[in-house]
């Protein structure tokens, strides 16, 4: 998948334009199917009353299977039980319509678009039983299910799909005053919890089809390698494997291991012999790549900001200070590995797949296979976590191939070690933060120069594209470095891009936890330097409040001021913090702007050994203003979730390559968090009536800084890369 | 190649596989039971987790050949209707979010409670943190823990 950057900062910042223009577009399906009303694309209404919604982004944990369907409900007037989902496929009914789950957007890009669809069924259905009993539409209501007029006769919409279909569509139907809301700001548990714990629902893993047979892939060990020559007969030899085919088109080449059930696959795979071509990457070394990436400090890098003269600030500041920040490679590790299983004949395919890109997957099958977009069957099935790798499909082909060059339906599964040691990573960069202070220990320069590698997907510029200095400033990249929402008087951000062999991608909050980390501990570095409360000094820096305007994006100070003097209170922050004497105790501060939508800020409390042997994490308050939120139980699941997925990265996360290989394959040695060290978290609610922004992503990026500005108020110690270790932190 | 038997959920099972085929593999690809999930192959992540009698079991960790004679409950066994005090508090917390380790978490869960009714929260984590869930349900996770210890109390 080839996006460049500016399709993708839209497909993620401006979710909700794909379903305006849906909806623009609407389909009446009441030629093909008599007896169904469907005003378009998301929603059928049956004769037998059956309301059903197709559910257009993928479940990964997030919610969208709840809270889509409580949004067109709300709207629709139906009792949320009554709904019946299903997941929409790419191709025909969905065609042009975005089915892409990525940016936080899922829930709120669909919200107007969903409410709007709702509305306008329930318009037609209160006409059409207008028309029926002859009275003006203005004395019939619709509730629950039925139209009411005001004798108290009703009609269910089953009874009035038929006729509804058949009117023509309102212009501007109206929306249902917040205020009378049944369903949307309450909190809502997840539809899909009963199958989930009884272990009925289906995940790509899952999906059996008669007559399927089983595969695993030995990928090149080394980033861009490829099989040279291989001996397949060892393999075949192992009891019921029956083919071994060469694999093309998956993130790297290698061979496809088929056999009657996984484990024999597994056998058989490890009963190959394959010569490997090294291939442009084989030589790789993070270590030496971080320090390339410093080395490229030294350029001058792309203009991303530019505000007053830090030149002259600096040469006229009585002090200054710097610092220079690391964020290592990352892996996704969803609990649920790469999967897919593919059904190709001569005349068409059908593919199962846990994935976040349906629609485009789909487009790619169409090209490759040459088949029309209605004989190419994509269903998209629950996914056992995404955060950003889902949104390639390098799975998807692989299976897709194998089942045409076997002509059998095939399941390819990953092991955790090939997808630990396969993925589109996390890129590792750096950050140089340095800064200048008048007399009076104002801050009166800020630099940021941040250096690391384009996402994979952006692929390489075009040549107009080389021409603009200014393509990232345009794109507002990087974020977190370009957003940066403080008040300085003079202000100068630069990016470095250096290439790296290490296929990367979207890593949950994307640029923002490692541009986050290194400003929101540089902001800690100047409070505690020139002796100012770190939460205070924030505030100063949001003054005078309003909006700060940054090409397309208009960041509310004044709602970040607000987020955080909910967070002073409710975080107890200028209370002492009382523990053991034994234990050296800290609390720390960060806060971040999410696209100009969603406005958090964290206290994480730690405690330290005396002698720094070990340190916990005991406590993180999260505030959060992101418009009006749609299930407050939904978003307090997000926070946890991303306060978890934030302190992985913190504590342990780090990719290390090694001669082109990527070192860590098992949750042993890329250790994500586990119950024992999770602190308790506390989620505060502004409430409010702003568009809703997503939440899925948001609450990472402050979580990093919060815990290493923590352990600098317990210790002194400032910790400047990632993963904090004890190790480190007596080393410092 | 060659015959075993194991009794899953309480129906008997004749199986022909390899004899060091794990007990995972052979209840997702032989008998379709895809309700315990693979998640590391190692043991180290406790989605595979099903019962051994009493005993929590990573299913992964098991040729079928030291499983043969051998009676194991799944999470699709667990309780006729899904109503184990287990997966009755799942519900009740909202544990899931993306959903796929649950059923090795609530394996294990159950376990731990028949062992230790009235477990403690160090004990829980104790018992807990071998396993892992990548969007970080854990608190809701013990307290649903906590939440179905005291309702089977009351049983």
């Amino acid at each position: 998948m080839k996006l460049n950057r500016r399709q993708f900062v839209q497909s993620t910042a401006v979710a909700g334009a794909g379903l305006v223009i849906a909806f623009r577009f609407p389909e009446v399906l009441s030629n093909t199917e008599p007896a169904v009303f469907g005003p378009n694309a998301y929603i059928r209404i049956s004769s037998d009353n059956v309301v059903t919604l197709s559910i257009t982004r993928s479940e990964m944990g997030q919610g969208v299977r709840t809270n889509l369907p409580a949004t067109l409900a709300e709207e629709l007037e139906v009792e949320l039980s009554k709904v019946k989902l299903d997941q929409a496929m790419p191709g025909v009914r969905f065609k042009g319509i975005r089915l892409r789950t990525s940016g936080s957007g899922s829930s709120s890009g669909t919200f107007m678009a969903l409410r709007r669809a709702g509305a306008t069924a329930r318009e037609m259905l209160i006409s059409a039983a207008a028309q029926e009993w002859n009275v003006d539409r203005s004395s019939c209501r619709a509730e629950l299910g039925f139209v009411i007029d005001k004798t108290g006769r009703k009609l269910s919409y089953g009874k009035l799909a038929a006729a509804a279909a058949k009117l023509p569509l309102p212009e501007n139907p109206p929306l249902k005053d917040a205020k009378n809301f049944r369903l949307l700001g309450k909190p809502l548990k997840r539809i899909d919890g009963p199958a989930i714990v009884r272990g009925q629902a289906t995940y790509g893993f899952d999906v059996r089809v008669p007559g399927m047979l089983f595969a695993v892939m030995e990928r090149s060990p080394y980033l861009g390698g490829k099989v040279s020559s291989f001996d397949a007969r060892k393999a075949l030899a192992v009891a019921g494997v029956r083919h071994v085919v060469p694999i093309q088109t998956g993130i790297f080449t290698g061979l496809a291991v088929v056999a009657d059930n996984t484990w024999a696959a597994l056998k058989g795979r490890e009963a190959l012999e394959i010569k490997w071509e090294k291939g442009p990457g084989s030589e790789f070394d993070s270590e030496q790549f971080l320090t390339k990436l410093q080395s490229a400090f030294s350029e001058e890098g792309f203009p991303i900001r530019r505000e007053g003269d830090t030149a002259t600030a600096l040469k006229n500041s009585a002090s200054r200070i710097a610092a220079v920040y690391e964020y290592p490679f990352q892996a996704h590790a969803p609990l649920e590995t790469m999967n897919c299983t593919a059904d190709v004949r001569s005349n068409s395919c059908e593919v199962w797949a846990p994935t976040q890109t349906p629609d485009t997957a789909h487009a790619d099958i169409m090209k490759t296979l040459k088949l029309p977009a209605e004989s190419v069957k994509l269903h998209t099935t629950m996914l056992g976590g995404g955060f950003g790798r889902r949104l390639f499909s390098d799975y998807v082909y692989e299976a897709v191939e194998l089942s045409q060059a076997i002509g059998k339906p095939v399941q390819l599964v990953w092991t955790r070690s090939d997808d630990m040691r396969n993925g589109f990573f996390h890129p590792a960069s750096v950050e140089q933060l340095s800064a200048g202070f008048d007399a009076g220990k104002r801050v009166t320069a800020w630099l940021h120069k941040s250096a690391g590698s384009d996402l994979s997907m952006f692929g390489p510029p075009t040549e107009e594209e080389k021409k603009d200095v200014d393509r990232y400033a345009k794109d507002g990249s990087p974020w977190g470095a370009y957003d940066n929402p403080y008040n300085f008087s003079s202000m100068k951000v630069d990016y470095v891009p250096v290439d790296s062999p290490v296929p990367s991608g979207p890593w949950r909050a994307v640029e923002y936890p490692a541009r986050v980390f290194a400003r929101e501990s540089f902001v800690d570095e100047i409070a505690h330097v020139s002796g100012q409360d770190p939460l205070q000094f924030r505030l100063d820096l949001l003054q005078p409040g309003g909006i700060l305007t940054l090409g397309t994006r208009k960041l509310d100070r004044t709602r970040m001021i607000r987020v955080l003097e909910l967070l002073r209170g409710k975080s107890g922050w200028t209370k002492p913090l009382v523990g053991s004497d034994k234990r050296l105790w800290g609390r720390g501060v960060a806060l971040n702007i999410y696209h100009a939508g969603s406005y958090v800020a964290q206290v994480a409390e730690v405690s330290v050994a005396r002698d720094f042997s070990d340190f916990r994490i005991h406590r993180i308050c999260c505030a959060v203003d992101c418009g009006f939120v749609i299930n407050p139980a939904g978003l307090e699941g997000q926070v946890e979730s991303g306060i978890t997925w934030g302190l992985s990265a913190t504590l342990h996360g780090k990719i290390d390559f090694r001669s082109g290989r990527a070192q860590q394959g098992t949750y042993e040695d890329f250790r994500v968090l586990r119950m024992n060290e999770m602190p308790n978290i506390e989620t505060y609610l502004i409430p409010s009536s702003e568009r809703p922004e997503g939440f899925g992503e948001h609450p990472v990026p402050p979580v990093a800084p919060a815990v290493a500005n923590a352990l600098f108020a317990a210790t002194g110690k400032r910790m400047r890369s990632l993963p904090i270790t004890p190790e480190k932190l007596m080393k410092t | 190649m060659a015959l075993f038997r194991i009794k899953v959920n309480g129906t008997e099972h004749r199986i022909n596989v390899a004899p060091d085929t794990p007990l995972l593999w052979v209840l997702r690809d032989s008998l379709g039971l895809t309700g315990t999930k693979y998640g590391c192959g190692v043991g180290v992540c406790g989605a595979c987790t099903i019962h051994d009698g009493k005993e929590a079991l990573r299913s992964c960790q098991l040729p079928i050949a030291d499983a043969s004679g051998k009676s194991f409950v799944t999470i699709e066994g667990l309780s006729a209707t899904g109503n184990h005090p287990c997966q009755r508090a799942w519900l009740e917390e909202d544990v899931s979010q993306c959903g796929y380790c649950q059923a090795g978490m609530i394996m294990t869960a159950a376990a731990l409670l028949q062992k230790k009714p009235n477990a403690s929260d160090a004990e829980i984590d104790d018992a807990m943190s071998d396993s892992v869930c990548r969007c970080g349900t854990y608190l809701r996770m013990r307290r649903a823990i906590h939440r179905a210890a005291s309702e089977a109390r009351k049983l």
